[in-house]
């Protein structure tokens, strides 16, 4: 149930942000209040602390800080979120660098890594994936671990192979196609220690980096053809959403692709900068 | 006089849903939010569904949407949805809240704390229990609590939750609840 026994005010709320940006390079102040506010909520019940201990603790423990950190971020992924991004990846923009030399990605909140292990996939059936250079980050890192293994729980991700078959047993373009690739060929599936193990040839191939939209800028040296940011700005407000607008559009090959979450859209001045094309907006 | 209306269901709430969306004015004086449990793969369709008889818009919004009179947001599949200072939506893929994301709590909730005493909260048919503290939210806020006459649901646990855990203002059929709402005002 979701009883809030200590409702966490506003002014919590800025206590604890300001806390962490004077204690860090972490800086929460420009995240969307409801989330954040929700966040801290379940910290000081998950630690069964009052405000006042938890400030103290993030500014004497490092260590607590960090892992406070990561609680903050949402980790929410599956394999091929949203079947109809991907349709939209095959059949209009990935088509679109058919003919590139190179193909540089980046996976701006890639979370556990299943969004990068989607892409890798979706790029070998279309026979690019030997052009691509992966590049893969988020704030977390320990999501970004478990990213690097690969390894995700199989009973309680079945949806994944639902997804699977959507996107890559099936063409968007063609529904009487239907090609049988077989799971073996991106990941093994072993239902007695429960595990969907992502294969070697994935694995090895992502360049993972902690990143923080907020105070880094591009640490790759790399521009990109595709930059995929999804279910990550829903958690910034207006100013925090453009300066990662910004951030991006400058990191853009001309032409190249955002591509945000199913329900996100850019707001504001950067919208022009954009032609949209279903949720991926490409670079004017 | 009012704000908003907020309604959420889950089990056996999808008929009583479209016999209300089917019954509004097209210049219904208010903004309707949606939260209602279904199927996570299922998402294509149900807006469509819900829309083939109803006279006002049925939108699946967008994260930071404006929230505007005479229009109806239904929360996303897979995500939970909030009210924002501001009138806005706001989205969220944070953890299933009782097994539900959606969840109805979570959207009343921040509604109630947006709207305050200018939100009418409904409860509809349901399987679990989603919604009850949300609705009590609502009431303790100064707002105006209904809950679907158990008798008449489908499924009544979700009714029955709300019922206990807060003393609401009415305990409509669906056909009240109808006429409720037409005669509403702004």
């Amino acid at each position: 149930m979701a009883t809030q026994r200590m409702q966490v005010t506003d002014q919590d709320l800025l206590y604890f942000v300001n806390t962490i940006k004077s204690t860090s390079r972490y800086d929460f102040s420009e995240y969307s209040d409801k989330s954040l506010k929700r966040r801290l909520q379940k910290i000081l019940e998950d630690y069964n602390l009052d405000l006042t201990s938890l400030l103290t603790n993030l500014r004497l423990d490092k260590d607590f800080l960090e892992k406070v950190v990561k609680e903050i971020t949402v980790n929410t992924t599956e394999l091929f979120r949203d079947p109809p991004v991907w349709h939209l990846l095959r059949s209009r923009i990935l088509p679109r660098f058919k003919s590139n030399k190179t193909i540089n990605i980046w996976h701006a909140g890639c979370s556990s890594g299943q969004e990068v292990y989607s892409m890798m996939i979706l790029l070998n059936e279309m026979e690019l994936l030997d052009r691509a250079k992966i590049f893969a980050t988020d704030l977390n890192t320990d999501v970004l671990e478990i990213a690097k293994q690969g390894v995700y729980k199989y009973r309680f991700n079945l949806g994944y192979l639902d997804n699977f078959d959507k996107v890559i047993k099936h063409n968007p373009l063609n529904f009487e196609e239907y090609n049988d690739v077989p799971y073996e060929k991106y990941f093994d599936i072993d239902k007695v220690r429960d595990t969907i193990t992502m294969k070697k040839f994935l694995t090895e191939r992502p360049i993972f980096r902690k990143h923080d939209l907020v105070v880094d800028g591009n640490i790759f040296f790399a521009k990109f053809d595709l930059i995929l940011c999804r279910n990550v700005i829903i958690y910034f407000n207006y100013s925090l959403q453009n300066k990662v607008f910004e951030l991006f559009h400058s990191n853009l090959y001309p032409k190249g692709i955002l591509l945000l979450g199913m329900h996100e859209t850019i707001l504001g001045p950067w919208a022009t900068r954009f032609e949209r094309l279903g949720q991926a907006y490409i670079k004017k | 006089m009012y704000k908003a209306v907020i309604i959420g269901g889950s089990a056996g709430s999808f008929q009583v849903i479209t016999r209300i969306l089917h019954s509004l004015p097209p210049t219904f004086p208010l903004p309707i939010l949606l939260c209602l449990h279904r199927l996570k793969h299922v998402r294509s369709g149900f807006v469509e569904a819900l829309s083939i008889k109803s006279a006002i818009p049925i939108i699946e919004p967008n994260d930071k949407e404006q929230i505007k009179a005479g229009k109806a947001y239904l929360a996303p599949a897979n995500y939970h949805m909030y009210v924002e200072l501001g009138n806005k939506i706001a989205l969220s893929t944070e953890d299933p809240v009782n097994h539900s994301r959606p969840s109805i709590d979570l959207s009343f909730i921040t509604a109630a704390q947006v709207y305050r005493e200018k939100l009418v909260g409904i409860i509809l048919s349901g399987a679990n229990r989603d919604g009850a503290y949300g609705l009590k939210k609502i009431k303790d806020l100064g707002g105006l609590a209904i809950v679907q006459n158990p008798d008449e649901c489908q499924v009544r646990t979700m009714t029955e939750a709300s019922l206990k855990m807060t003393p609401v203002d009415f305990v409509y059929n669906t056909n009240e609840i109808i006429k409720f709402l037409q005669n509403i005002k702004a």
